[in-house]
């Protein structure tokens, strides 16, 4: 579109610019002094004596195991999810009868449930399951609630392949699992992408079921593990953002690996 | 006969019915008792529900919830529309800072609600140092209408980011030959973006705005962490309601029943999204064009 | 059609009977799966803690223990933020701990009457002090030892800042009227307080106070005891008016509302000279030490809360935390635990404790104290609570968590002006009926 530069628009996204980069800078900026300067100086002050004692109060802490923690459970999360989702949506698409719209419907309606309410039962089953305290106790209902949206997205994909192909290889006589491996999987991969960011950052911000549903230090997560931080270390605040932004790491080394499926996946929520 | 039967969708449905469906029976039936969380629940049959019904708090509970929900769509959604069209633009400078816009998604919402109730502090953080900007005495979280808009603040500054993506990418695939078309006809940019940009992006508009609902009933860490449900009671959102009366006052039949009422705007919500969006039509969005 | 909605509707009588069976037998086996564990002599057992300086005082002992051969203890360190809370859903889980650390008080008293904790032998009393044993007993029956040091509440000052306004630590309200109007003037917050809605506790110091100054302890015992009804007595409203009074004459400055306590609130505001007092328990001598020791040993002052005139409470009674108690569950292995609790009592913990600056309850604390390394603070600490005529235990604890959460929502609401104070008190007797 060669036209004329937009400047209210510019001005606007340099306006946006400072808005996320001002607190961005404050949080690297604290991290990075010792706790006497924090005092005086505020969030805000100069990039002066600078020191990475904070990362090793973190470190030491036993953050990275939280870390560790959560990204095992954003894994198992993204492999249950589409475990399940991947046949549910085929079979919602591909198959016949009341049932596969029944159960789409199912889903449909689990769509903006959100997972908190249902959080005292699903303790009991947890906990009659003998999972409570343990990485399951969170991967498991996370996973669950992630289904409807998920069934939502991959359902969406796989209806966009077009009929023909679907003929095609029925004339080649073959079976429902072959269609799935050969065709359906590999053209629905931009909604597989998609699925796995959602359904990863679901499990990446989950807050309320560690909380309730684990306690002990080796299955904390990485959300727990600031929340606890800010009781621990009598809220060195310092300290306390140099957890933040280590918190961020993770993602953001998937973002730096693997920038083109992440945003294409959180892009790919609305692009059709 | 390459047709999936209905055996396909079994292991995911009997998975999603004892992780989701099971517990949302649960929730109504100890709504129907009371329950210690120590020993057994004990059935006492529509007592919860009287209290619930006569329960001024928990009615203040679900405007504010709305209140949340309003504020944070009128918010974000405008923000995220102009900014998602402005970096679908291909220029150079516009790539560098959608990747800056990209940054605050990297954080879980419990690190964004930390750091930020770290940096508003009204001694220590931002707001003590720009005094002259937000005048005076930077009291944040004393008033109902500064924690609202500390939560509509931060909700914002994690989640536009978020949104601006979705609509990024919607933008992208209006093909070039609509607004080719509209110049000739001699419409300016405004014009342009109003009758061909909007329309447009609606299955994104929808598509964000469930997200932002979803959001919106779920928003517990972020209330937790930065307002705790104060000052007093001004900013206790259903959800946190619900999680307070459970969890740390240790009715957790009552603590049922508001779950359940949650669950139950919650799936008059999904109805109308579904209604709405027209998911349920199972047709492709690829058709005609 | 017909076909499909009964099918339809057959579906989801069904899920609805599937869910309340599983639920019926969920929570009752949730509720007898306490107590199955291995309550027999000798094995192992968990012991539930809060995170805390002391910490490795407790480790030092839970090694020394293990190694004796009686058992094995292992100690679970749990953050503080909400302690309380989650030690309720540990004890409702398959995963009770045998044995906890907690405040005593009420919320002992939801674990009696659920019949999870175990009595304790009774001739431990003899090594506490008395005073101390009774946030640990409930029903008449001793539940929880003591384990940690003494926590009355007092006003903790900035010397500097009062040598520089050639002012004196107040001894009566009168002085602190004059005090606030004095710091007020110099840009000074007179009582830094924590009004942010997670640390309401710190302004319900302040209502203890006032209440037992202007009525004596009985008044909170009596609503301690079950008769919510008092909180109608007048005095409740003095105080609450009080309050309203020192929030509107700027005590506690303007935003104290957002501000949080600890390090990086209340505490550095103490330390930097911003706020010349604070009303807080002896935990924050720690919290001055870890911003800067020398503060701690030069620049923080002490003194009691000051008398109220005309008022009936004894200016000598104080409030705040008698101790911290070890309870022990039914899931834990008896005997095991029984012999863990000698080690509360033991002169190397006691010592350990005292080096971390802690006053212990123990009936022979007094003659061990010259190991401290403040004997000035530990010497007014020792003084404090030995000579109280009473002890009234903080009334969150006290009243245990499902009273009071919602009180503390409504002190946090009557400091913040949410609240008028005859709206505080009606608020407050609503919430039990």
């Amino acid at each position: 579109m060669k036209q004329r530069p937009n400047y209210a628009a510019g001005v606007a996204a340099v306006t946006w610019l400072l808005i996320i980069g001002v607190p961005l800078y404050a949080l690297i900026n604290t991290s990075l002094h010792g706790e006497s300067v924090y005092a005086d100086g505020g969030p805000l002050s100069a990039p002066t004596h600078l020191t990475t004692v904070n990362f090793g109060t973190v470190v030491s802490s036993g953050f990275l195991r939280d870390i560790g923690n959560t990204v095992v459970v954003a894994a198992m999360t993204v492999v249950i999810v589409l475990l399940f989702g991947v046949p549910i949506s085929y079979a919602v698409v591909r198959g016949r009868g009341w049932t596969s719209s029944a159960v789409f419907r199912v889903f449909l309606l689990g769509l903006a449930i959100p997972a908190q309410a249902v959080i005292i039962p699903l303790f009991l089953i947890i906990n009659h399951l003998g999972l409570y305290d343990t990485l399951w106790a969170i991967i498991l209902p996370t996973a669950a609630f992630a289904l409807p949206v998920s069934v939502l997205v991959l359902s969406g994909g796989m209806r966009d392949i077009s009929g023909s192909l679907y003929e095609a290889m029925a004339l080649d006589g073959a079976s429902p699992a072959r269609v799935l491996i050969q065709l359906v999987i590999p053209l629905s991969r931009g909604a597989i992408a998609t699925t796995a960011v959602f359904a990863a950052l679901q499990a990446w911000n989950g807050f309320l079921f560690p909380l309730i549903m684990t306690q002990s230090g080796s299955d904390k997560v990485v959300t727990l593990g600031l929340y606890n931080f800010v009781s621990e270390y009598g809220a060195n605040v310092p300290a306390l953002l140099a957890a933040v932004l280590l918190s961020a790491v993770p993602i953001l080394i998937v973002y730096l690996f693997a920038r083109r499926y992440l945003v294409m996946g959180l892009m790919g929520a609305g692009g059709k | 006969m390459e047709r999936p039967g209905a055996a396909w969708a079994a292991p995911g449905l009997a998975f999603f019915f004892v992780f989701a469906l099971l517990p949302m029976a649960g929730v109504v039936y100890l709504s129907f008792t009371s329950w210690d969380g120590l020993t057994s629940p004990k059935f006492t049959g529509l007592s919860n529900w009287n209290q619930f019904l006569s329960d001024g708090a928990v009615w203040q509970s679900t405007l504010l919830t709305g209140i949340l929900l309003v504020g944070n769509m009128l918010v974000q959604a405008p923000l995220s529309i102009l900014l998602g069209v402005w970096s679908a633009g291909y220029q150079r400078n516009r790539a560098v800072l959608s990747a800056v816009f990209f940054l605050p998604l990297l954080f879980s919402t419990a690190a964004t609600s930390i750091m930020w109730r770290q940096l508003l502090d009204p001694n220590f953080g931002v707001p003590s140092k720009l005094g002259w900007l937000l005048g005076g005495n930077a009291n944040l979280f004393g008033s109902q209408w500064g924690a609202i808009t500390s939560l509509v603040l931060v909700t914002s500054w994690q989640y536009i980011p978020f949104h601006t993506l979705i609509y990024q990418g919607a933008a992208r695939s209006i093909p070039e030959t609509l607004y080719q078309a509209a110049a000739i006809d001699g419409a300016g940019r405004v014009r342009q973006f109003i009758h061909i940009t909007l329309p447009q992006l609606r299955n994104a508009i929808i598509t964000s705005s469930t997200f932002m609902v979803v959001g919106g009933l779920t928003a517990f860490d972020i209330v937790l962490l930065l307002t705790d449900g104060g000052p007093g009671t001004d900013t206790a959102i259903l959800p946190f309601k619900m999680y307070q009366t459970a969890f740390q006052t240790y009715d957790f039949g009552y603590g049922s029943a508001i779950a359940s009422f949650l669950l139950l705007v919650a799936t008059g919500i999904s109805l109308l999204l579904v209604k709405a969006s027209g998911y349920d039509k199972m047709t492709s969005t690829m058709e005609g064009l | 059609m017909r076909d499909t909605i009964s099918r339809r509707q057959a579906l989801g009588g069904m899920l609805g009977i599937a869910g309340a069976a599983f639920m019926a037998t969920a929570c009752s086996s949730s509720g007898s799966s306490a107590g199955t564990g291995s309550a027999a002599g000798t094995g192992s057992a968990t012991f539930w803690t809060l995170q805390d300086p002391t910490n490795k005082i407790q480790q030092a002992a839970v090694t020394s223990f293990n190694s004796a051969g009686h058992g094995k203890i292992t100690l679970d360190i749990v953050p503080s933020a909400g302690y309380l809370d989650k030690l309720r859903t540990a004890m409702g889980s398959s995963e009770e701990p045998g044995l906890f650390f907690s405040w005593g008080g009420g919320n002992l008293d939801y674990y009696v009457q659920a019949g999870k904790l175990v009595d304790l032998d009774p001739s431990l009393k003899s090594h506490f002090l008395t005073s101390a044993l009774q946030a640990g007993t409930s029903g008449g029956k001793l539940v929880g030892v003591p384990c940690r040091g003494t926590q009355p509440v007092f006003i903790f000052y900035n010397k500097d800042v009062f040598t520089a306004a050639g002012a004196q630590p107040p001894t009566t309200w009168a002085e602190v009227t004059d005090l606030v109007a004095k710091f007020k003037s110099k840009n000074i917050t007179p009582f830094t307080i924590a009004g942010d809605a997670n640390d309401s506790w710190t302004e319900l110091m302040w209502i203890e106070y006032l209440v037992d100054r202007l009525a004596g302890p009985g008044l909170f015992a009596k609503i301690q005891g079950g008769d919510w009804s008092q909180w109608n007595d007048p005095a409740v409203l003095k105080a609450a008016q009080t309050i309203a009074q020192l929030v509107d004459s700027g005590a506690f400055g303007q935003n104290f509302a957002s501000v949080t306590y600890g390090t990086g609130g209340t505490s550095t505001l103490l330390a930097s000279g911003k706020a010349a007092m604070c009303l807080m328990g002896s935990w924050e001598y720690a919290n001055q030490q870890g911003i800067s020791a020398s503060f701690a040993k030069n620049g923080l002052g002490y003194v009691t809360f000051p008398a109220i005139e005309g008022g009936k409470g004894d200016p000598a009674n104080v409030v705040g935390n008698p101790s911290n108690y070890i309870s022990i569950t039914k899931a834990a292995p008896q005997q095991t635990a029984e012999d863990f609790l000698a080690t509360t009592y033991s002169t190397s913990y006691l010592k350990g404790l005292i080096a971390m600056g802690e006053v212990p309850v123990t009936a022979n604390a007094g003659q061990l104290l010259s190991g401290a390394p403040d004997p000035a603070y530990a010497g007014f600490l020792y003084d404090l609570v030995s000579k109280a005529p009473n002890f009234t235990q903080s009334w969150d604890q006290a009243l245990g968590s499902t009273l009071a959460t919602p009180m503390l929502t409504e002190i946090q609401k009557l400091f913040n002006g949410q609240d008028s104070p005859q709206q505080f008190v009606s608020n407050v007797l609503a919430i039990k009926k």
